[in-house]
Parts: structure tokens; sequence; C-alpha cells
């Protein structure tokens, strides 16, 4: 098989799922994100958890591509501030636009519409912006492994029971606001 | 009044949702590499500037690094839209252009909506772009390979959305924004 049809193939699946668990529906993600819902939060967190450990055991087994991407204090924390708003705004976020939209949301097209534009701007952008706010303070692609002693046995459990803990925390933060509804 | 959040809805429940994403997540590693869905936004836009100004893609460094349409990454947010459209077509709550909570707060103005979720859409992939990736390209690949950039702009849009929806809806508490 080809990347063109594993991309189809592997997209149609997440889209199905993240549709399912009431990801493309913006009124869903902004009770989540109102502390209303836990229930995509808590799917987002523990499918990582499980996917840490899903990718742990490909790697033993020699399988597996990774990119990890550098960690930069301002380009990487401004861009999540910048992020955050949009979606806390919206509702979408770069992949469940496109599903949102597949379902026939109309929100979704323009949010996707919008995706293309922000991308331009950035992209025409990009050579002035990458050195003046990324790459000044960038750690290079540093993961938790680094930080921690015994390597990366011990590291994707700390990370994936700490993200089950998360998972749970949310749930108990989350629903306690049910009440008031 | 206590829901019952599982009871009649016919969303799944997330423990066995988030098995069935990681499932996919852990192929998608094995058989390509990190998943991403904003890096489909430049690979797509490339296809369509690489048409109209093939001098100006050229010689831009963001579209340099993105392969073109053809690759895995295009084809995977197309594939996000054919799934979204399945699974919408074999649901039983019908789509709306306007949420519910967006309209106790706004009005049923479809304008209004758009023109926030254009907006809305425009800061996602700035701030994506700027970053290196999405929720899904940054936040769940990184983290999944225990990446301290996915973790760090995990915490802080999760944080930054949250702070934006109180500011946009209100305080949920007050009874305005009933579901």
């Amino acid at each position: 098989m080809n990347e063109l049809w594993l991309g189809l193939f592997s997209g149609i699946a997440f889209g199905f799922v993240i549709q399912r668990i009431g990801a493309t529906n913006a009124n869903k993600m902004a009770r989540a994100h109102l502390m209303l819902e836990p229930a995509i939060p808590q799917f987002m967190i523990l499918a990582v958890a499980l996917s840490a450990l899903g990718l742990f055991g490909l790697q033993t087994e020699g399988l597996g591509r990774t990119v990890i991407l550098p960690t930069s204090l301002v380009a990487t924390g401004l861009a999540a501030l910048i992020f955050g708003i949009g979606w806390g705004l919206a509702g979408y976020c770069p992949g469940t636009c496109w599903a949102a939209a597949g379902e026939g949301r109309m929100d979704a097209v323009f949010a996707l519409l919008g995706g293309f534009a922000g991308t331009a701007v950035f992209a025409q952008f990009h050579e002035a912006l990458i050195p003046a706010l990324y790459l000044p303070t960038s750690l290079g692609p540093i993961t938790l492994a680094d930080w921690l002693v015994g390597g990366k046995a011990v590291a994707v459990w700390v990370l994936a029971v700490g993200l089950g803990c998360c998972a749970w925390g949310v749930g108990k933060l989350w629903t306690r606001h049910e009440g008031s509804l | 009044m206590k829901r019952q959040p599982d009871s009649d809805s016919p969303y799944w429940r997330w423990i066995p949702a988030a098995f069935a994403l990681a499932g996919i997540i852990v192929f998608i590693f094995a058989t390509y590499g990190p998943p991403a869905s904003s890096s489909g936004f430049v690979s797509t836009l490339r296809g369509f500037l690489e048409v109209i100004a093939p001098d100006y893609v050229a010689g831009k460094a963001h579209y340099q690094m993105i392969p073109g349409p053809g690759s895995w990454l295009m084809a995977f947010v197309l594939g996000m839209a054919i799934g979204g459209f399945i699974a919408g077509r074999t649901f039983e709550i019908p789509v709306r252009d306007v949420p519910e909570l967006w309209e106790k707060r706004f009005g049923p103005g479809r304008f209004k909506r758009y023109t926030a979720t254009f907006i809305g859409g425009f800061l996602i992939l700035f701030g994506s772009r700027l970053a290196g990736g999405c929720t899904l390209g940054l936040f769940i690949s990184g983290s999944t390979q225990m990446a301290i950039s996915g973790l760090y702009f995990g915490i802080v849009i999760f944080a930054a959305a949250m702070v934006t929806s109180r500011l946009v809806y209100g305080d949920p508490s007050r009874g305005k924004t009933h579901e």
C-alpha cells in the first residue's frame, strides 16, 4: 500500500472516532472547556497515555518512525496561547474542523477557510518569525526521558501513569460543575 | 439535576474511544510516523499555490519544508473529512451550523458565528505553524513520544481555551447557558 492510501485510511478512521466522542461538535467542545463535560479531555489524555505505551512497545521491536519537535520556550508557549484563544473561540482545532466540515457543519467550513488564511499568513512571515521567536529560546528536541533517571522505560510509565491521573482528575473536577446546571 | 452522561447518549464512552484512537495512532506511527493535521493545511495550500504562483512557493521556506499534494499529510486531512462524513451520516443527532451554547449567548445569526470560526480557524493555524504542530501534531504526537514540547503545548492550549471560552460564553453557573 502506498503512502496516499495509508494516509486516507488513517484519516477516515481518525475522523470517525473523533466524531463519535463528540470532538467535532463545537458545543460539546465548549462544554469541555467550560468544565461542564469531562469526556473529550479525558479521551484525549488517555489516548496519549495509551499511545505512548503502544509506541514504546513498537520501538522495542525496532518499529515506528519518530520526530521529536524542539521545545522553544517563547515560540511554543506563545503559539499555544494563540492556538488556545482560537480553540476556545471556535471550538475547533486543525484536525476536528476537517472532520466537522465533512460532517456538514457550516461553521467548521469557515474555520477551515480561516485556517488556510492563517497558514498562508504564517508562511509569508516564516523567515522573520522563526529566527525571532523560535530559535533564540529553543531547548532542542528534549523529552521526558532526558529529565528522568532510568531512561525511556521509566519515563514512559511515569508519563502514562501521570496522564492517567490527569484523566481521572479531570473527571473529578469537571463533574463537580454538572450539578450546577 | 445530575445527568448520567453515558446512559442514552449515542456518543461513545471515553475509555473505549481512547483505546480506539490510541490503536489508530500507534498504527500511524508504525506505517508512517507522527500523525499531524495542521501540516495538511500547508500541503494542500502548497498544491493550490504551485498552480497559481510557483515561484512564490519555491522561494518560501514554510512551503518547502512540507511535501506538496499527494503526500500522506494531505491524504490524512481529506480522510478526516470523509471519516467525519461517514460518522455524521450514521449518527442520530443532526448537525447544527450554530452551536446551542453560541446561540444562547449571541443569537442564531450565522454571520456572527461564521466570522468567529473564521477568526478562530486563523488563530489555531497561525499558532500551529509557529509551534510546528497542533492538537494532534504537537500535543498528541509529541506527548506520545514524550516530547516536552508536546506536553508544554498541551497544558497551555487547554488553559488558554478554558479562559477564552469563559470569556466568550460567560459563567455557566449563572444559568445563562443551559444545555
